[in-house]
């Protein structure tokens, strides 16, 4: 994927060596495509029927052409929660993709106990989720860790029942979304950083660059191709961001917390509207495939 | 995929198999679990019928295991429980019960979306159980009914619901169980004098839902049991006067209910109960489970106070029981199994495993005969009338509207207007939704 | 738990002979990282201390004192409990079984796709990469109903190799993607050398592509591992059966339907912790610079 962005002089340098398709390499992608297609595809195309009926997951379906789009513009709640999903994206993958970067930087350099920082940084990456969304809840709580350090340091007024309340509880929850998506972004740039050649450093040194300088005009464009990386796992983890709103919140209290994936979650499991969840499933899939389509094209393009 | 490449697919396999084992510096262990994969799934036994169960609460899970113990012990039938978690159960039932090959029987509660089911034709008629159960007392029977004339359902057992505290708290404040509505106002203004917050709720976390045993208790006390549940199952409006009146008295109680009534789960706030710094909680006799072995014996329980007397006293008594897939290969199985569960024999035995704080749904079983349970059951049988719980009444489906209304009710009350109206919309589109 | 990278400290070479002034400069600055590094990890991995705390407690501690209060309680039999009454020990075998076939089998199918996008003229080859990404774009909870429906069409439902099947599908989407743009990057001339010896492409594949992308294999097998490992959504939509779930759903199963065993449920998530924090320590070198190699150019 990170080639995608690569300069394109980098890319005109390898000319395809061989034009003609031997058959063995046609099975090599339609193996794997069939394997999406049957899997992934066929029953994506069903929720896209689905999108156009009535279904309570046990009678059959009944079609309704367009309405559960229609019905979307007079839904509150839908409101609700796309506005939330942008903010979302803004909080949670600017902050992920920022953080992330700022804490390669720091963990760049091999030095003594540096490992050990990444390991605990990622550590949360690979916690299960049971345990992690107990444990949040707790610091959270009335009378948690947070309220009780917020008292230690004499903040004394600015305790609050975090998840209880409809102005902080989205906030609250991207903390621990934050939390488990950093390591993980840090260890992308990681490898982005990995990969600059030193000599660029030293050239820009022995030019009298400035810390900032050097960044601005070194760091910062060499990592233009994970940037891409990154930029597509956000959009990605953002729009799908679940299961750790669900298991916190479940995107109460009323509504506050919702993002389109929980809402589109509780209309086919709870509310049990699978046509109108669907329809929701639709829309969030259009807005990911936007942005992430208009990116890969314009690196595409840049790549001939 | 065409031979060609599943045969160089497979040496690709071994392959990557070593290095993959390599790179994990295991051994042979994992090579068996690795071919292990394509046996296949796990039969279940032959005959045996299955009982798929949201039982997942380790002393719930023995109990219901040992129960199923006993029916293989006792010759004829087997039955295997399978166990998983409650949320998965809940959200997976449509696909268990539309599944061509659907598990046999399954734990559950008789409601609105049971004769749902049995409309569509997914459940078991197990009239003919029905006919070995002639002591069960007429509300169970007619609890059991699809609506339409058939038995779908078999109770096991029951519980209620009150306002639950610890017996040596109310005597180191010198308190003493209100039995009317405005002892109750006194007992919370006493209490609070003390510094304590005398209502404890336990609505955050996963468990709004607790929220609605208000609901439930203000409604069927001032507009009956009739009423409450016409209204649970689609025939009423939420934005209705009636509704919103009653309100009025759970507005008085507001400044007595614990602020952090709404962040704390339902757990949480039994650990605040326990250490004294609420009085009360408003729950069911799950309540007990929560709660260490040293003080459960601490704990009692009072009567929802009653606010019209001119009002035929209701209580909540949630049943809990099986029922079956009318696909079941096993039927003469799982109706052995269901004559096995409604015996005395069957429930005693599931309470002695279980936390003992439920009611056998048979009249002629034994309860755990503690004074608590003495009293919970004495209550619901001077009942007139018994509901079973506000997702029960009407569907899990309606449960998140009466989450989202009621929340924001104990933190905003005076939104209330608007809440009922919001209320009304959403539960009018799951109940278009379903029908 | 210390991890090393093999590359070596880049700009060391002139500061042997740096005024004593500087190496107090340079020693405040050693105190600085050592203080917000470790600061940092020790905000991060609090949480995890809590967990680890929550596991050692007994349950009517936590009862009588609450999830946030201070331990009053040593039991360890929680782990115990976890692993034996609660099923732990067979789920954990269970989600090996799952794992280790769909890694491999969801990486070679992906860098057999994408070694075949990548380094020929397929037809639509951009369009190709395009679709396979979008299926990773759908929330993947509205195709519970679809892909169960499925699994039963096919009479693999409630098998582990349903779930295997399912989770490879939808891991090969990312993959692939992921996987071409690092097979792009491997300069042509190796091909072409191979192809004068007259090597075919299975061979080209085989022996000089694939064991070029072995840090990114790594990299990605690391990952998908964890998400495998971790997945609970896929489990439980074509598995019902208690005794072929995997971990996490088996963790969920220690919820009850009213009160959980908070110490159980800590010490079961402690525990199915251990093989992805092993695989990521084992494979954190690797896979640093594995996608340090296909990030470069």
């Amino acid at each position: 994927m990170a080639v995608l962005a690569a300069p394109a002089a980098s890319v005109k340098r390898r000319r395809r060596a061989v034009r003609r398709v031997p058959p063995t390499l046609l099975l090599f992608v339609l193996v794997p495509l069939a394997v999406e297609g049957f899997w992934v595809f066929w029953p994506a195309l069903q929720g896209f029927y689905l999108s156009l009926t009535k279904w309570d997951g046990v009678s059959a379906p009944t079609f309704v052409g367009l309405d559960n789009y229609a019905e979307m513009l007079s839904d509150d709640i839908f409101g609700t929660a796309a506005l939330d999903t942008v903010i979302w994206i803004v909080l949670f993958g600017g902050l992920s993709a920022a953080g992330g970067l700022g804490l390669a930087m720091l963990l760049n350099r091999e030095r003594k106990g540096v490992g050990f920082y990444r390991a605990a940084l990622f550590t949360p990456v690979v916690f299960s989720l049971v345990a992690t969304a107990l444990i949040w809840q707790a610091i959270y709580q009335p009378d948690g860790v947070f309220n009780n350090v917020l008292g230690a340091i004499g903040l004394d007024s600015w305790k609050h029942s975090w998840l209880a309340d409809p102005d902080t509880a989205l906030y609250a929850v991207l903390v621990p979304a934050l939390w488990r998506q950093l390591g993980y972004v840090m260890v992308l740039y990681l490898a982005g950083l990995k990969g600059i050649d030193p000599v660029l450093y030293e050239a820009a040194k022995l030019d009298g660059a400035t810390a900032w300088q050097q960044f601005r005009h070194v760091t910062w464009p060499q990592l233009r191709s994970v940037n891409s990386v990154v930029l597509s796992v956000i959009i990605i983890d953002s729009l799908r961001s679940f299961d750790v709103v669900w298991s916190m919140t479940k995107g109460g209290p009323y509504h506050s917390s919702e993002l389109l994936s929980t809402y589109m979650y509780s209309t086919a499991f709870q509310s049990l509207r699978l046509g109108y969840a669907s329809a929701l499933a639709v829309v969030i899939f259009v807005l990911a495939f936007g942005v992430i389509v208009t990116y890969l094209v314009r690196a595409f393009r840049e790549d001939q | 995929m065409t031979t060609a490449a599943g045969l160089s697919r497979r040496h690709f396999l071994r392959n990557a198999g070593l290095v993959g084992l390599g790179a994990l510096g295991s051994s042979s262990f994992l090579a068996a679990c690795a071919t292990s994969a394509s046996n296949g799934p796990v039969k279940q036994a032959a005959g045996a019928v299955t009982v798929q169960s949201n039982l997942s609460s380790p002393q719930a899970k023995v109990a219901i295991e040992a129960l199923a113990k006993a029916f293989g012990d006792k010759g004829g039938a087997t039955a295997t429980v399978n166990t998983v978690a409650s949320e998965t159960f809940r959200t997976q039932l449509p696909s268990y019960l539309t599944s061509a090959n659907p598990p046999d029987t399954f734990t559950w509660y008789p409601g609105s979306l049971l004769s749902g089911y049995a409309k569509k034709g997914l459940l078991l008629d197990v009239g003919d159980v029905w006919q070995t159960m002639g002591n069960y007392s007429q509300a169970m029977r007619s609890l059991s009914g699809d609506g339409a004339g058939h038995q779908v359902f078999v109770p096991m057992t029951y519980y209620w619901c009150g306002f639950f505290y610890r017996k040596s708290n109310f005597a180191k404040w010198g308190v003493t169980p209100p039995s009317t509505w405005s002892e109750f106002l006194t007992l919370c203004e006493t209490l609070k004098g003390k510094g304590i917050s005398p209502i404890g709720l336990g609505a955050g976390g996963g468990t709004q839902w607790t929220a609605s045993a208000w609901f439930d208790y203000l409604n069927i006390r001032i507009n009956g049991a009739q009423f409450h549940r016409d209204l649970l199952a689609g025939r009423g409006r939420f934005d209705d006067p009636k509704v919103k009146k009653i309100f009025d008295p759970w507005r008085q109680v507001l400044p007595y209910t614990d602020p952090n009534g709404t962040a704390l789960a339902f757990q949480d706030a039994t650990t605040v109960l326990l250490q004294g710094k609420t009085g009360m909680v408003l729950t069911g006799t799950y309540f007990a489970d929560a709660a260490p072995k040293d003080a459960i014996d601490d704990l009692d329980f009072f009567q929802f106070p009653i606010l019209d007397p001119s009002v035929p006293v209701a209580e909540e008594g949630p049943t809990d029981g099986f029922f079956a897939s009318a696909r079941t290969p096993h039927q003469a199985e799982v109706k052995e199994w269901f004559k096995y569960v409604a015996t005395p024999e069957a429930q005693e035995l599931y309470i002695k495993n279980s936390s003992g704080t439920v009611l056998p749904a048979n009249p002629s079983a034994k309860n755990s005969g503690t004074p608590l349970v003495l009293k919970g059951k004495k209550m619901l049988d001077e009942a007139k009338e018994l509901t079973q719980f506000f997702n029960r009444d009407s569907s899990d489906a309606l449960q998140p509207t009466a989450d989202v209304a009621l929340i924001r009710f104990i933190q905003k009350p005076n939104e209330l207007d608007s809440i009922l109206s919001d209320w009304q919309t959403a539960a009018a589109k799951v109940f278009q939704g379903q029908s | 738990m210390s991890v090393t990278t093999t590359r070596p400290a880049p700009p060391a070479a002139p500061e042997e002979r740096v005024p004593a002034k500087r190496n107090h400069k340079r020693a405040r600055r050693t105190f600085g990282f050592h203080l917000v590094a470790g600061g940092l990890s020790v905000l991060w991995l609090l949480p995890i201390v809590l967990v680890i705390t929550t596991s050692v407690r007994s349950f009517s501690d936590i009862a009588s004192n609450g999830l946030g209060a201070l331990p009053h309680s040593f039991d360890l039999s929680s782990f115990g409990e976890a692993w034996g009454v609660g099923g732990g020990g067979h789920a954990m075998l269970n989600s090996f079984i799952v794992t280790i076939p769909t890694v491999l089998l969801s990486l070679l199918l992906a860098s057999a796709a994408a070694f075949a996008l990548s380094r020929f003229q397929i037809p639509f080859r951009r369009t190709i990469i395009l679709v396979m990404l979008s299926g990773n774009l759908l929330p993947p909870q509205i195709l519970l109903v679809p892909v169960s429906k499925l699994s039963e069409l096919l009479g693999i439902y409630d098998t582990l190799t349903a779930l295997i099947i399912v989770q490879v599908g939808f891991g090969l989407g990312f993959y692939t993607f992921v996987l071409q743009g690092f097979m792009r990057s491997i300069p042509d001339e190796i091909q072409q050398a191979a192809l004068i010896d007259g090597a075919g492409p299975i061979a080209i594949f085989w022996r000089i592509i694939l064991p070029m992308t072995r840090p990114a294999l790594a990299a990605l097998g690391a990952l998908a591992f964890t998400w495998t490992f971790n997945d609970l959504l896929w489990s439980i939509t074509v598995l019902r059966t208690e005794t072929v779930m995997p971990v996490t759903p088996a963790l969920l199963g220690l919820q009850g339907q009213y009160v959980s065993n908070w110490n159980v449920i800590a010490a079961g998530s402690v525990i199915a912790a251990v093989p992805t924090v092993a695989v990521f320590l084992r494979f954190q070198k690797h896979f640093i610079s594995g996608l340090a190699i296909g990030a470069i150019k």
